[in-house]
């Protein structure tokens, strides 16, 4: 734990402002760029959330909560809530396959050609663009589709299984794929990194591959976990080609919402919803945060894996 | 009342201006350029172009530079009144009723009707020049007709019961509310044809009071969409699509029996099926009107350009411009007449031009049924928002 502390440095508004200053003109140069570029654009982005749009104009003169109870009022915090609930069951569906998988790929497989086939294979996802991986899982899905006139032709189904394509099944099924690898990449990464000697030594020491699996090796890629949740939980949460295209307008999240208001310039709405999103992410942030600390502060997350 | 007045390529240039000021307030060679040539440029939807300009250069002796936009009216008014792209660009195309917002406030110009480079105007039939989509809610005349449909949906005759011909008169309740079609039909997830659509059918009915089912108040369309809300929980809807590659795919693939869509995707859709398999629907309760008015920007009067782009704004209702519409992509418009005329004096075969006079045949006999539509509608936000508790149930 000392060791950590001494990483982490002073704490504090005062610990953290000696620790930016210290690192010269890089430092507050990043922070300067960043409040200009980000912050300054999102703070103009909520108070635009209390403006008001009239006949397709953006009225300045009276900011008020207007738009944040039409939000209300509109069902559209319906799909803030539909967007959650996927997102955390697609998070929890990914995380329960890709480690596994990742402690394979990391830990068990032993030809390097397979890994570097398999690595290979994981970022062909990220070659293509959404609409068109998702397209070809329509005729696929779709009540005459290749899965539902196969199943009829051999006699096991008698109606085609409509609930394949169109509905939340579809849109799970199909984000599955495209959201794999920011799972699997981090955590696979991370137990690379755990040595051998240690699950060896867990074994010496009498442990069950259950124990050394629950006391040693998730311990330690704990980092990889968390930052597998975050680059998957948040893109998921931004999600709207694959709901669209797969959910067929029953399963409308928070990106088509703010997609439909942008259509009709209903700026104040997108940013509503937009800001929405935000606090929804700074309150994922604090969850990191507070798990993180458990494991060192959060900027040294992998130093914990040092031996 | 403070309202965003500045653009955002003003914004840029009185930026610029500290820097240039000289030069670009005394010489502009690309406004120059376009001033001494014969280059119309345009902004619009892709729908208004020709597929190859070349035939228009080579009969009127202009060039076109064609910008293309999307149906998004949100992308078409940011690029009108924030980017304000009449600074480059001399006609816009869009759905009519973009005028009632744009003309009043300074950006389209006042349709000089008795310009001499206008010969076909007088000829147009009112129908389609006098159209409300063209004129201001003072009457005031922005644009000229271009090209124009009555909107209904696809359907497959054999599932419905109707006759296979595509002559009968089908009633949208097919679409919202029938036992023969609950779980196979599809219809857009747009407030703007969905929603005004479904206003009508039920002012049509009278199940709901409404005056102007195109632009329903905000109580108007609460009702209209409790009622599709039960629509939709008594599961009549397969899907709700969004694009008219998936309008064609639906049809294509099968997956429902009836669409609300445009009139070519039911040709792309018979294109994989076979000649005549889906039909475009005559109604019983009317037509989602819209057409494309072609608009010259105020702005456009200073680059010394307006004769030829006078000259652009007849062509639209040439009967060479309107054969080839016809011909690619099946859409009617003003004087018919006259691209039959073209059609048949430059040779083209017998198949094409009774195919053109089918589209104006067809045309016609959607005259006789009410037409509506209005895309810049006054409570369009309140019917938006009504829209997102049907989407979000």
């Amino acid at each position: 734990m000392n060791n950590i502390q001494e990483i982490e440095g002073p704490r504090g508004l005062k610990g953290w402002y000696t620790n930016m200053m210290s690192a010269g003109w890089v430092v507050p140069t990043f922070v300067a760029t960043w409040i200009c570029i980000v912050v300054i654009p999102l703070v103009i982005m909520v108070y635009f959330s209390f403006l008001d749009v009239r006949y397709y104009e953006v009225y300045y003169d009276e900011p008020s909560f207007k738009i944040w109870w039409s939000i209300i009022e509109s069902g559209r915090w319906m799909a803030v809530t539909r967007t959650l609930r996927i997102t955390a069951t697609l998070t929890i569906i990914q995380l329960l396959i890709a480690f596994p998988f990742a402690l394979w790929l990391a830990k068990g497989c032993q030809s390097k050609g397979v890994k570097a086939s398999i690595i290979t294979l994981l970022t062909i996802p990220f070659f293509l663009d959404a609409s068109s991986r998702i397209i070809v899982w329509r005729p696929i899905l779709g009540t005459n589709g290749v899965i539902n006139t196969v199943l009829m032709d051999l006699g096991i189904i008698n109606q085609p299984m409509e609930w394949m394509l169109f509905s939340e099944f579809a849109v799970h099924f199909g984000m599955l794929a495209p959201y794999f690898p920011t799972m699997v990449f981090p955590i696979f990464l991370v137990l690379t990194l755990i040595d051998d000697e240690y699950i060896q030594a867990s074994r010496d020491l009498g442990a069950s591959p259950g124990q050394t699996l629950f006391h040693v090796i998730l311990p330690l890629s704990l980092p990889g976990i968390v930052a597998g949740v975050v680059f998957t939980m948040v893109p998921l949460m931004a999600a709207f080609v694959e709901p669209g295209m797969l959910g067929g307008g029953f399963v409308n999240v928070l990106g088509d919402s703010i997609e439909a208001a942008l259509r009709n310039l209903k700026y104040p709405t997108a940013a509503a919803m937009s800001t929405l999103v935000m606090i929804l992410l700074a309150l994922l942030l604090v969850v990191l945060v507070v798990i993180s600390r458990r494991r060192g502060a959060l900027g040294n997350i992998f130093q914990t894996m040092k031996r | 009342m403070s309202k965003f007045e500045p653009t955002r390529r003003d914004v840029v240039k009185g930026a610029a201006a500290g820097v240039v000021v000289a030069a670009a307030s005394s010489f502009d060679p690309a406004k120059q350029a376009l001033a001494a040539s014969n280059v119309v440029t345009g902004y619009g939807v892709t729908t208004s172009q020709l597929k190859d300009w070349s035939i228009m250069t080579a009969s009127i002796g202009l060039e076109m530079q064609w910008t293309g936009t999307n149906a998004d009216i949100g992308t078409y008014m940011r690029d009108v009144i924030s980017n304000d792209l009449g600074e480059t660009h001399d006609i816009f195309i869009f759905d009519g009723g973009t005028e009632d917002i744009l003309g009043p406030k300074g950006h389209y110009a006042v349709l000089q009707e008795d310009h001499p480079e206008l010969t076909l105007w007088d000829r147009t039939s009112d129908d389609w020049k006098r159209t409300d989509l063209l004129k201001d809610a003072a009457g005031v005349q922005y644009g000229v007709p271009v090209i124009g449909n009555g909107d209904s949906f696809g359907y497959f005759p054999d599932k419905l019961g109707a006759s296979a011909d595509g002559m009968d008169e089908i009633s949208f309740e097919m679409l919202y509310e029938s036992e023969v079609t609950r779980g196979r039909c599809a219809t857009d997830q747009s407030w703007l044809l969905s929603g005004s659509e479904m206003a009508h059918y039920c002012k049509h009915h009278g199940r709901v009071e409404i005056e102007d089912a195109t632009d329903c108040t905000g109580a108007e369309m609460r009702q209209v969409v409790d009622i599709a809300i039960e629509w939709k929980k008594a599961g009549q809807f397969r899907t709700l699509h969004t694009a008219f590659e998936e309008q064609v795919q639906l049809l294509a693939n099968r997956e429902v029996d009836i669409i609300n869509c445009w009139e070519p995707a039911t040709k792309n859709a018979n294109l994989e099926l076979g000649a005549d398999i889906v039909k475009y629907a005559f109604t019983v309760e009317g037509y989602y009107k819209w057409g494309h008015g072609a608009y010259m920007h105020v702005k456009a009067k200073d680059r010394g350009n307006v004769d030829n782009i006078h000259k652009m704004l007849n062509y639209y209702m040439s009967g060479e411009y309107r054969a080839y519409q016809a011909e690619q992509r099946g859409y009617a418009g003003p004087n018919m007449d006259l691209g039959i005329e073209y059609a048949t004096a430059n040779g083209w075969s017998e198949d094409q031009i009774a195919n053109l006079a089918w589209t104006e045949k067809k045309v016609n006999k959607k005259f006789e049924k009410p037409f509506f539509g209005k895309p810049a509608a006054i409570h369009a936000a309140e019917m938006e928002e009504e829209w997102q508790r049907f989407l979000n149930v």
